[in-house]
């Protein structure tokens, strides 16, 4: 198990700066998520982790050492790549054997651990396959394996689900995180998938621009987002005016549109903040004055859009029963403890 | 049914593939003439010239030089052209185009002009046609672009992620090239060496300025022996040229394997 820490870490492309200045701790052992839109630097964030860019400026230390200037093949990293990048001349057990080969390992040490990986991912028997001859999936988990193989000192995934179907993904991503855990590798995962981020990871890493917007757990992440972008990027979001009424030691009082609310923190009377409430933190009852325009089934839930009496329209998700149809009149309940007050 | 399009187009492709190959027929049925001249259709049908050939030494010197021009000109363009190719495709970046060209170039101008140009140039490097080396940079330069036109295309699809995936598991430069990038532009590799190799063994022009006096390429021998002769022996000679490269080809796929991809 390693420590991965980046200092100050830059890299530009002519005048475009892909990373801009990134400091993170990553503890032994840890998942976390570089989370962002296309363009954010999370790619180039971990092809500078991977020693395949070479750093402008700042370091990344593996357990303290500055790894910064060494080539990628000396880095001892394990990669699985969007398109998994298996070598289609050679077999499951010939693109398993390759890293080891490498490293100069004798033909039993090889041949054990090769069928012991394979048995970790569930394809025993299939060493003798070509890439080309396997699904989908089964390609996916040879490229876990492959980078696994070789006992890395992390592991380094870019968006490795990207080509895979929605149920299949839904079940690889179960299956990565039971993989990690069991190996206990420290493991940095790039995905635009905010969903993927949260289920997966210890830490996720919101980044925006080359730079980093937040770092937390999924729930501080999703529940109390740093800034309107990140409660806007993780997730559906409204966003409500509030104007503090009150304050008092450990809380305050705020006045909105949807009535008045006790908040944690600290805040000055006569402030004005803006809170982020999910759709899912709103409970519709029937019978009030705000209006459904718009409804979506989605199978276990349904996403409305309300809008109020003072005509502000709210994405508001609920279970399918009670049920309420375009035009229906419903009452909001919102659930205080979900407000967030925005910086 | 058939429709007349596709008789028509059958047709077509026949006459084509006849007009290619018609004058090699002409040539290997002119070989088994019994006559004392080069004539077809042949009048009788014998071995003759063919014992008359393998017992001329000046043929058989000529062939061993080609032989042997081809086999180095092979070698040499196979790795130049291969690396060129590499780079090319890989690292050349903006220059990529211009790199491309300049490799081309000894297609695109008239071989004489390009041999003249060698010609004063060997000389005034002061190494003259004496040895092979005038020769065989005559040879060079004609055969890298095959090579150099094959092993590019067949890295059009070669992925870069290959590159770094065998890079995230240890591979340096030597092993990433002969593990994992070799085996995939291999048909390139052996496509552009078998164009070179048949290149050179028959081209012409080259040999002709740029041979050293005294020594002779297989198609200069047969040039200077129809100067003065026309008997059906340059059409066994020439027959048996033609053997030659097939079977150059046909080995060297059989043994390396165009299609396979693994070494």
């Amino acid at each position: 198990m390693t420590e991965v820490s980046l200092r100050q870490l830059t890299k530009q492309f002519g005048s475009f700066r892909a990373v801009d200045g990134i400091s993170l701790e990553i503890g032994h052992g840890a998942f976390v998520s570089l989370l962002g839109p296309s363009g954010c630097g999370k790619t180039t964030t971990l092809k500078l982790i991977a020693g395949f860019e070479a750093v402008d400026g700042g370091a990344i230390l593996f357990d303290g050492a500055d790894v910064a200037r060494l080539p990628a093949e000396r880095r001892d990293i394990g990669m699985v790549f969007q398109n998994y990048a298996l070598f289609p001349h050679l077999t499951v057990g010939g693109n398993l054997a390759f890293g080891l080969e490498m490293r100069k390992r004798p033909r039993e040490e090889i041949a054990r651990r090769t069928a012991e990986v394979l048995e970790m991912v569930q394809l025993q028997g299939l060493a003798g396959r070509y890439p080309r001859e396997l699904s989908g999936g089964q390609q996916q988990r040879v490229a876990l394996a492959r980078a696994l193989v070789i006992e890395p000192r992390i592991l380094l995934l870019d968006e490795p689900l990207a080509n895979l179907d929605a149920k299949l993904r839904d079940e690889m991503r179960f299956f990565i995180r039971d993989l990690q855990k069991r190996v206990g590798i420290t493991t940095i995962y790039v995905t635009h998938d905010q969903s993927e981020a949260l289920t997966m990871s210890d830490q996720v890493v919101v980044m925006f621009g080359g730079r980093i917007a937040q770092i937390g757990a999924p729930e501080d992440i999703y529940d109390r987002p740093a800034s309107r972008a990140v409660a806007d990027f993780v997730g559906r979001v409204n966003v409500i005016d509030a104007r503090v009424t009150a304050a008092a030691a450990g809380g305050f009082q705020v006045a909105t549109e949807l009535g008045a609310f006790g908040l944690a923190g600290t805040a000055q009377p006569g402030q004005t903040l803006a809170l982020a409430l999910r759709p899912e933190a709103i409970g519709l009852t029937a019978g009030g004055d705000a209006t459904v325009i718009a409804a979506a089934y989605s199978g276990g839930l349904v996403d409305y859009r309300v809008r109020t009496a003072q005509g502000r329209v709210l994405d508001v998700q609920a279970f399918p029963v009670p049920r309420f149809a375009v035009g229906d009149a419903v009452r909001l309940d919102v659930a205080a403890e979900r407000l967030w007050p925005l910086a | 049914m058939k429709s007349v399009r596709a008789v028509v187009f059958n047709a077509y492709c026949w006459v084509v593939y006849g007009f290619l190959l018609a004058p090699i027929a002409v040539v290997v049925l002119a070989s088994f003439n019994s006559g004392a001249f080069l004539t077809f259709p042949p009048q009788g049908l014998s071995l003759r010239w063919y014992y008359v050939f393998f017992d001329n030494e000046v043929f058989w010197r000529a062939i061993r030089t080609s032989l042997w021009v081809a086999a180095v000109a092979t070698v040499i363009s196979g790795a130049v052209g291969t690396a060129a190719a590499i780079f090319q495709v890989r690292y050349a970046g903006r220059g990529k185009e211009a790199v491309r060209m300049a490799m081309l170039a000894p297609l695109l101008l008239p071989e004489v002009l390009t041999a003249i140009a060698l010609l004063f140039f060997v000389y005034g490097l002061g190494i003259g046609t004496k040895g092979m080396v005038g020769l065989l940079a005559g040879h060079l330069l004609v055969t890298l672009p095959f090579v150099f036109m094959n092993v590019a295309a067949s890295l059009e699809s070669f992925e870069p992620d290959w590159d770094l995936a065998a890079r995230s598991l240890g591979a340096g430069r030597w092993a990433r090239f002969r593990r994992v990038m070799l085996p995939m532009i291999k048909p390139g590799v052996i496509g552009g060496c078998l164009f070179a190799f048949i290149i050179s063994f028959d081209t012409f022009t080259m040999s002709f300025l740029l041979k050293s006096v005294g020594t002779a390429t297989l198609p200069i021998q047969l040039y200077d022996y129809l100067r003065t002769n026309f008997t059906p022996e340059a059409a066994a000679v020439s027959s048996f040229s033609v053997i030659l490269t097939l079977v150059v080809v046909v080995v060297s796929e059989k043994l390396l394997g165009l299609k396979i991809r693994r070494f």
